[in-house]
Parts: structure tokens; sequence; C-alpha cells
């Protein structure tokens, strides 16, 4: 899980409009056919993953007719999720509120933390250390001690969680609030701009697309927290850890992985809602400028040069 | 003879700066003079490393000075962008990208509002550089021309008693530049704002300016400073007149002495 976290650090493209050099070239009419933007249900977006699906569905149900101890075969995983849909819900919604709750709370606090850690350079010092042996220590060690300290209910996965997902924001926000252009720095000091309106104007909307990238892994990550959660105080909650426990321990693979199948797909959505408030809120970055079909994206001709009238 | 503020300009007497870890004996300004007149437009000019960049920094009080004195229609340099006397336009936009081009140009008004929340209407400065038509674009909509134009006129917005401009035309491609100039020397004749304004051409100098100032490197002095008595307004006919190319040259061999004044030896080729 830890070597997960390291991956976290990630750091979005600098807006394109900070590089000295005249502006991006228009569209040539001769641009080639395989350089056109697709959507998503273009043929050539789908049909390379649908291919490695089949095949890999192929390999499965292979192994599962010889060896069904090993692998369930995929229609029973769809006859367990069909025949107990409510089960699934209940407890995949018993999971995600565990996960958003701990996200919440988690980068919550790891948000306000980079801020204070910004302005107070001997916060910064005297916490940064401890937030990384934090990070390093493995949450699965520390969630029996939670355990009985919290008891079998909501609160110890909800920490598990939240100290999962706590330090990839944290490093994230942390290097986007310094991530403010001189230029711009200098543009705001000449207009002896307070520390105040320096944070709130420049230094947290430069640090949002890291602040997105962070969630972006965290929220995921989440999902994985409450799991693991589960798997170590499983309580009177349920959730799909604690479902995929009982039914292992039953020999029955068919619900371990309808049970995964959910968790997958709750990844999924998740990933997917952070897209969107990306796509929304980063249309001025440079990681965003390659969707097509952003709707106030100007049409590439009119950014050609146009002498001062 | 006391003079009003006004009257008075920029006015900087032995500034001396060494920069953290650098050669005490190679200061990057050592023994600076300079005088500038209230409404006048210089150009600072030199080779790399004369320290044209730190000067204009420490003017805007970006930079703290060792020894000498600073001092700006008789403010310090910090007390006069306490006042939002100050503009900046640096050698990128430095725009707000997530602001449209309206919001950029009237973000001078939203910051600092002690100072005082006035200035000139967005929109009428959208209309004197020009861009009237993208005032609701982004500036990743814009080409790099229209994006340093959005930049000087969000300087120029609030009026400031003196504008400070950091090789802002040194991105883009001569037609533009040239254009640029021109429209720069229009927006200053009408607002009188006393301008410094850093660069590396010498036509770029001489068409904008009331006085060049020449400096050396090692360390960064004032060599020379040249007066340009062309007439103004500089409409092309004077840009393009026998007067502008005798001056381009009397400021190009400033330039050479300058150059050959502070040229380290491994700098000079042998013919």
């Amino acid at each position: 899980m830890s070597e997960s976290i390291h991956m976290t650090a990630t750091v979005p493209l600098r807006p394109a409009h900070d590089r000295p050099g005249p502006a991006p070239a228009p569209a040539r009419p001769g641009r080639r056919r395989r350089d056109l933007p697709r959507g998503p249900l273009h043929p050539a977006t789908w049909a390379p993953t649908a291919l490695v699906v089949l095949v890999l569905a192929a390999g499965w149900s292979a192994v599962a007719a010889e060896h069904p101890y090993i692998l369930p075969r995929l229609s029973d995983v769809g006859l367990a999720l069909a025949d107990r849909p409510e089960v699934f819900l209940s407890n995949a919604w018993s999971t995600l509120s565990i996960a958003l709750v701990g996200v919440a709370c988690g980068a919550g606090v790891a948000f306000a933390l980079a801020l204070v850690m910004s302005e107070v350079p001997v916060v910064r010092r005297a916490l940064m250390p401890l937030a990384v042996v934090l990070n390093v220590t493995p949450v699965v060690a520390l969630a029996p001690g939670l355990v009985v300290a919290f008891g079998f209910g909501m609160a110890p996965k909800v920490i598990v969680t939240a100290i999962i997902t706590f330090f990839p924001v944290l490093i994230n926000v942390t290097t986007g609030l310094r991530a403010v252009p001189e230029p711009v720095l200098h543009v705001f000091q000449t207009l002896h701009a307070s520390r105040a309106e320096v944070l709130w104007r420049l230094r947290i909307p430069y640090g949002l697309p890291y602040t997105l990238a962070a969630l972006r892994v965290t929220m995921p990550l989440s999902i994985v927290g409450a799991v693991v959660a589960e798997f170590v105080a499983a309580g009177s909650n349920g959730g799909l850890g604690t479902l995929i426990s009982t039914s292992a321990s039953a020999a029955r693979l068919d619900s371990v992985y309808a049970a995964i199948a959910c968790l997958a797909t709750l990844g999924v959505l998740m990933l997917a809602l952070v897209s969107a408030v990306e796509r929304r809120a980063l249309f001025w970055h440079e990681s965003q400028r390659t969707h097509a079909s952003r709707p106030r994206r100007s049409h590439p001709a009119q950014r050609t040069e146009e002498p001062p009238r | 003879m006391t003079h009003a503020p006004d009257d008075l300009g920029i006015r900087i007497r032995g500034l001396t700066k060494t920069y953290d870890g650098g050669d005490p004996a190679r200061p990057a300004l050592e023994s600076v003079d300079l005088d500038v007149g209230p409404r006048r437009f210089v150009s600072l000019i030199g080779p790399s490393g004369c320290g044209k960049s730190t000067l204009l920094r420490v003017i805007a009080g970006l930079e703290d000075h060792d020894t000498g004195e600073v001092s700006l229609f008789g403010s310090s340099p910090r007390a006069l962008c306490a006042a939002k006397g100050v503009g900046l336009v640096p050698q990128t936009p430095a725009l707000l990208p997530w602001q449209t081009v309206r919001r950029n140009i009237g973000l001078p008004r939203r910051v600092n509002r002690r100072a005082g929340t006035g200035g000139e209407d967005p929109d009428e400065l959208l209309r004197a550089v020009g861009l009237s038509d993208v005032a609701h674009r982004y500036p990743h909509e814009l080409s790099g021309g229209q994006r340093q134009r959005v930049a000087i006129a969000r300087a120029f917005g609030l009026g400031p008693r003196l504008l400070l401009m950091d090789e802002p035309f040194s991105a883009l491609d001569e037609f533009t530049r040239e254009a640029l100039r021109l429209q720069l020397l229009g927006l200053w004749q009408r607002r009188a704002t006393t301008v410094v304004f850093v660069t590396h051409s010498v036509r770029e100098a001489v068409t904008l300016s009331d006085e060049v100032v020449v400096m050396s490197a090692r360390p960064g002095r004032v060599h020379e400073v040249v007066r340009v008595d062309l007439p103004r307004p500089r409409d092309a006919a004077v840009v393009t007149g026998p007067h502008m190319h005798a001056m381009e040259d009397r400021v190009r061999a400033s330039l050479q002495s300058a150059w050959e004044t502070g040229a380290a030896p491994d700098d000079l080729v042998t013919l």
C-alpha cells in the first residue's frame, strides 16, 4: 500500500501561457487522419480495450473450466450479482460511505495543514517529518490498535482511510501552493497585495491542478483504505471487504469476485467524478487542452497572431 | 528650490547591490547614479549581466539593495507600491489563466483595496489596445502578442505614476514587436506616466525613449546616458527617417564601448 502512496506526487503540467513564445500554430488543413480527436463511441477508441477484455475473458473461462476452485466461472459471478443485488448494493454503499467520509477527513485535514505549512515555515519543518513517518508506516498495522481504541464501528475504518489519503494530498497541495510563477508574484508584490490576497487569489488557484491530481489518486485509494479497514475490523457495518472475507472463508469464489467487480466499479466511478470536476475547474490548464469537446475552446484559426490595431 | 513630489521623478544615488553568495568584489550593481524626470520614457540597455533587470527590480521594491538611495517621486519603492503607484510588465505576460481578459485587466483594482479601487475603465483600456472583441476570452485563447497587450493594459489600468517594463516584447516576432512599440507609445503619450523600460534591442530603445541608459557589466554600472532628440509623436515617418538611424548608430557605439569596458578577458576575440 505504501508503494502506491509513493507514486502519488503527481506534478501537473505548467500552464502554457507562462512560457514565453508565440501562440500554438493553427491547425493545418492537411492534418493526418489518425491525429484527429475521436469520441468515446468511435470503434478506434474502445475496440482495442474490448479485444483485450475478450482475450482475458477467454483465458479466465479456460482456467475456470479446469480449476473451478481457483477461479469461478464468469457466468457464476454474474449470477451471484443478479441473484442478490440488494446484498451487494447495501455492502457497496457501506464501503463507499466509509471511503467518502475517510477521504473527506483525510484530504480536508491535509489541505488545511498544507495551507498552514505554506504560510508558517516552522510548522512545515515541525510536521513534515512526522507526516513522512506516518506515510511509511503500514496502515494495516495501525488498524488493530484503532479497533481496540474505537471499537468495531465506523470510526476505525474512517481513520484508516483518512490516513491513507492524507499524505498524497498533503504533498501535492504543498507543492501546488508554491507553483505560482515568479512574474505573477512580482506583479502582485508591486501592487502590495497582502499575504491573504496572494494565498486566495494566486496560491490556491495555481495549486488547484495539484489538488485535483492528488484527488485523482486518493479517491480510488480511499476504496482500498476502506476495504483494508473492513478486512481488519470487520464489524456490524458490513461492507464489501467484510463480504469478501466471509465469502472466502465459505469458499464462495463467485461472491468474492462479484464483490471485487463492485469495488472496481466504485473506483472507476470515483475516478470519473474527479475527471469531470477537473474538466470543469481546470478548463484553463494545459492538462485539459486535449479534450476536443470543451465548449469554451475557440477555433484554432482564431488563435493566429493578429497585429494590434 | 523645493520640488513638488511630481517634479522629482526617480532619483538613484550610489546604489550598490551584491547577491547572496556573489563575489563582493564584483557586485551586480555598483555606485549607480541615475535621474529620471517625471513623465519621461527611459530605456535601460546593456550587455548580459550588466544588472539592468536587477536595477528594475530594486526600483520596483522587489529586491533590497546594500547601500545607496532610491527615491521614487519622493517616496521609497515600497511606499509607492503600497499606494499602487507602480505598474509592472514582466517578460512573460503573467496573466491569471482562469480569468477572462477583462477580469485580468481589472485585477489591480481588486487587489490591495486599501490603496483605492479607482483607475481606468477596463472596457476603455480594451478599446485602446484593440482587444474589445476578445474581452471575454481566456489567456490561453490568445496569441502571444495579444497576451502581452493585455499585460500592458493591466499595468496602465491604475494610472500608475511609474511603469516598469522588463523586456516585455522579447518573446514576440519582429513584426508584432514593431506594432506593439507604436501602440505602447500611443498609450503612454495620452497618459504621461514615467516609464523605465529594459530591452536588449537598440532599435526598440531609440524608438521609444527620451533617454537611453547604456549600462556596462562586471560590475553593473551606468556607462552613459544618451539623449534621444527625435521628435514626438514617433510615427512611422520618424522611426524610418535618417535621424533615427544616426541615433541607433550612436547608441550602438556606446553599447560597444560599454561591452569592452565590462568584458572578461575570455570574451575578447583577437582578430
